[in-house]
């Protein structure tokens, strides 16, 4: 790097009134007084009571959500025997930019195929819910469903394997078939 | 010396060279199936084509000898229709599976395919489908893949001189096969699966383990025997998935033989040492290596501190020479007159030789001695001087130097088990702290245990049969609770700071100190073509 391309900045100097912090804490203080006269006064609740009002059911111009684009937890798909569609290519877990696709090839079981997982994991808190790995399957196997409500007690608990991944799959096929 | 232009590109050549190795020499890429620089030339994939003036038709430029002066288009209308159209007719039956085939991602079809060919198929039929075949105790044969290069029947019978693979039958039914009963299991067999450009030949002990596009190579030498085969290691996150032939014309040319191919499988043997141990009350304990260690230093040096020329260092010759030195440095100072030795050298009756099955020539040789760097510890000892021996002399006892040993420092690190049959008597006395990769009787017996590394997972330089020294590097680090041997040895001489080869040979002085590590991957013109 040149020193030409170096820009030096100055910190701004604060000023006398600004060292005492008091303006900004009262600006603070009158957004939530705002809130509170348009809630009290008004009768303007920007409050939803999850989770039996969900914003999926809401129109999207009342600050509702579109769920047909919505980008959630991933599912692997079956194919019509029931076995997972997956062929274990890697190309999902190449493409992903978190690097949370953990992958296991092994020799199928099945005559009609060469590879599928054995072992299939992808750590939901660390993906970031892109889609590349929809992209880039060639078999239409991995997808994002529209669940955004997973939940899980530890981190182990949301490494999603091959078998939760599958349970995901089964209960929103019949929603959002494939 | 013949000058040739192509596609305006002046380029010098070798008398009698042909063109495409020529291009190939000086690094112009021309596409090629079936050519390979160390088989002879069938011309029979027909993608080299190129146009010359003054020859009315296209050329195969691989057995086109230069001429001073040719020109040659390989970029022409002609040349490039002649590309898509070979592209075109060697994948009419092959099967789309590039993501479930294990060369995806070092495939020359792909490759051509992005590079000279058409993006669809006007195909319509059904394609042909052959079956897979199981060729040899590591090798599949997908025969649906294959593009009928022949590279692989030519080198058995070119190279391994064995002949197993075959041509069977003519135009679509043209399939490579074995003959009933008589698999490809020769020494040099895994071979085959490096030249097959496409995924027709698969290694087994690979199939399906990883993607090739993961894995980072890292140049090192084989392990296995004398001959100091130039290898890749090939790993991703910390395994080694497979070993690959790196090309020196001196050494091995563009081969490797089996044994060195699956030995990266003693990284993760299940039985290696894992942990430090030190005898407490007559019974091995699990320590750190650190305790262990001290332990170990603290009893040597007292040993010593009894009487001068009671000590030895085993020196193996599986070890890098930078460690030997360093071990035999290291002792040295704790006892002027401690003893090196020589570690045994396992050997075979005689020398693998391979040849040619037609002239007889010989074209590859697996040493019999089976171990890397024998020669490279004698030499380690003869530049420290003083007292010496070698294993024989230890276990027979004839050698009266060896009469009055208290103490030593065995270094082991091969590959199987060591010890045969009972543990020689002058093993089986004094303090000894063992140092190696596999339990052995030894190793149950000893004062102190101290785990090694692997080859991979340590700088160094072997010395071949033939006195060339080697460097090899680290591509991966060792398990948790292992310390590399350059590191304790620089403890054991009271030096700080971590272990560089490459410093500590130039500590050495000639001719250690003038071996370093190729800052390029040197790569067979062979292998490069996954190149774009």
């Amino acid at each position: 790097m040149k020193d030409s391309d170096v820009i030096t900045l100055e910190e701004p100097r604060l000023s006398y009134a600004d060292t005492f912090y008091l303006p900004q804490v009262l600006i603070g203080l009158g957004t939530t007084m705002r809130h509170m006269f348009n809630v009290v006064v008004r009768g303007k609740d920007r409050v939803i009571q999850y989770p039996e009002e969900r914003r999926e059911d809401m129109p999207v111009e009342k600050g509702g959500m579109l769920l047909k684009t919505y980008r959630g937890v991933h599912r692997l798909n079956k194919d019509d025997e029931g076995r997972v569609k997956c062929v274990a290519c890697f190309m999902c877990s190449t493409a992903c930019p978190a690097n949370c696709i953990h992958i296991v090839a092994a020799e199928s079981p099945w005559a009609d195929r060469e590879k599928y997982p054995a072992k299939f994991d992808i750590d939901e808190l660390r993906c970031i819910y892109c889609g590349m790995c929809e992209e880039a399957c060639p078999v239409d196997a991995i997808e994002l469903s529209h669940v955004y409500d997973i939940v899980g007690l530890t981190r182990q608990e949301m490494i999603f394997d091959k078998a939760k991944l599958l349970n995901i799959f089964d209960e929103t096929v019949k929603k959002e078939p494939m | 010396m013949p000058k040739i232009t192509v596609d305006g590109k002046l380029i010098d050549c070798k008398e009698r060279q042909m063109v495409l190795q020529a291009c190939q020499d000086a690094g112009y890429k021309l596409p090629s199936y079936c050519y390979h620089p160390g088989l002879s030339i069938p011309a029979s994939c027909r993608i080299c084509l190129v146009e010359v003036e003054g020859i009315p038709k296209l050329v195969p430029s691989c057995q086109t000898p230069v001429r001073d002066g040719m020109v040659v288009h390989s970029r022409s209308p002609k040349a490039v229709a002649s590309q898509k159209q070979v592209m075109e007719y060697l994948l009419i039956n092959h099967p789309l599976d590039c993501p479930v085939c294990d060369q995806a991602g070092e495939c020359s079809l792909q490759d051509y395919s992005y590079e000279y060919g058409r993006s669809q198929s006007r195909f319509e039929e059904d394609k042909a489908k052959k079956p897979k075949k199981d060729v040899g105790d590591n090798i599949y044969l997908y025969s649906d893949r294959c593009i009928m290069c022949t590279r692989c029947v030519r080198f058995t019978r070119e190279v391994s001189g064995t002949s197993e693979l075959y041509v069977d039958g003519r135009g679509y039914r043209e399939e490579i096969d074995i003959f009933p009963g008589k698999p490809c299991n020769n020494k040099l067999a895994g071979n085959v699966v490096d030249l097959c450009p496409v995924g027709a030949l698969l290694d087994k002990d690979f199939l399906f383990k990883q993607r090739v596009w993961l894995l980072k190579q890292t140049p090192s030498i084989s392990p296995v025997d004398s001959g100091g085969e130039n290898i890749f290691l090939e790993y991703n996150n910390g395994v080694v998935y497979r070993i690959k032939p790196r090309y020196n014309a001196e050494v091995n040319g563009w081969w490797i033989s089996d044994d060195t191919r699956y030995s990266y499988k003693i990284i993760q043997n299940e039985k290696r040492l894992k942990s430090a141990f030190k005898k407490e009350h007559g019974s091995l304990t699990k320590t750190s290596t650190r305790e262990a260690f001290d332990f170990a230093v603290a009893q040597l040096k007292s040993l010593a501190a009894q009487s001068s020329g009671s000590l030895y260092a085993m020196l193996s010759p599986m070890m890098a020479c930078e460690e030997a030195f360093l071990l035999g440095s290291a002792i040295r100072a704790i006892d002027p007159e401690a003893v090196l030795i020589l570690g045994p050298v396992p050997s075979a009756e005689e020398d693998d030789i391979f040849r040619h099955s037609l002239t007889g020539q010989q074209t590859f040789v697996i040493k019999a001695e089976k171990v890397p760097n024998a020669e490279g510890i004698r030499r380690v000892i003869s530049q420290l001087g003083g007292p010496s021996a070698n294993y024989n002399e230890l276990i027979s006892g004839n050698n009266p130097l060896l009469k009055n040993l208290k103490g030593g420092w065995i270094v082991g690190g091969y590959l199987s088990n060591w010890i045969k049959g009972a543990l020689p008597a002058a093993l089986a006395t004094g303090f000894r702290v063992v140092q190696d990769i596999l339990p052995t009787t030894l190793s149950e017996s000893a004062d102190v245990v101290l785990p090694g590394a692997a080859w991979a997972e340590k700088d160094g330089c072997w010395e071949n049969y033939a006195g060339k020294i080697q460097p090899f590097a680290a591509a991966i680090v060792p398990p948790e609770g292992i310390t590399r041997e350059g590191d304790l040895y620089l403890a054991l001489l009271g030096r700080t700071g971590v272990y560089n080869a490459q410093a500590i040979r130039k500590e050495m002085g000639e001719p250690f100190a003038a071996v370093s590590l190729p800052t390029e991957h040197v790569q067979a013109p062979a292998m490069e073509f996954a190149e774009l």
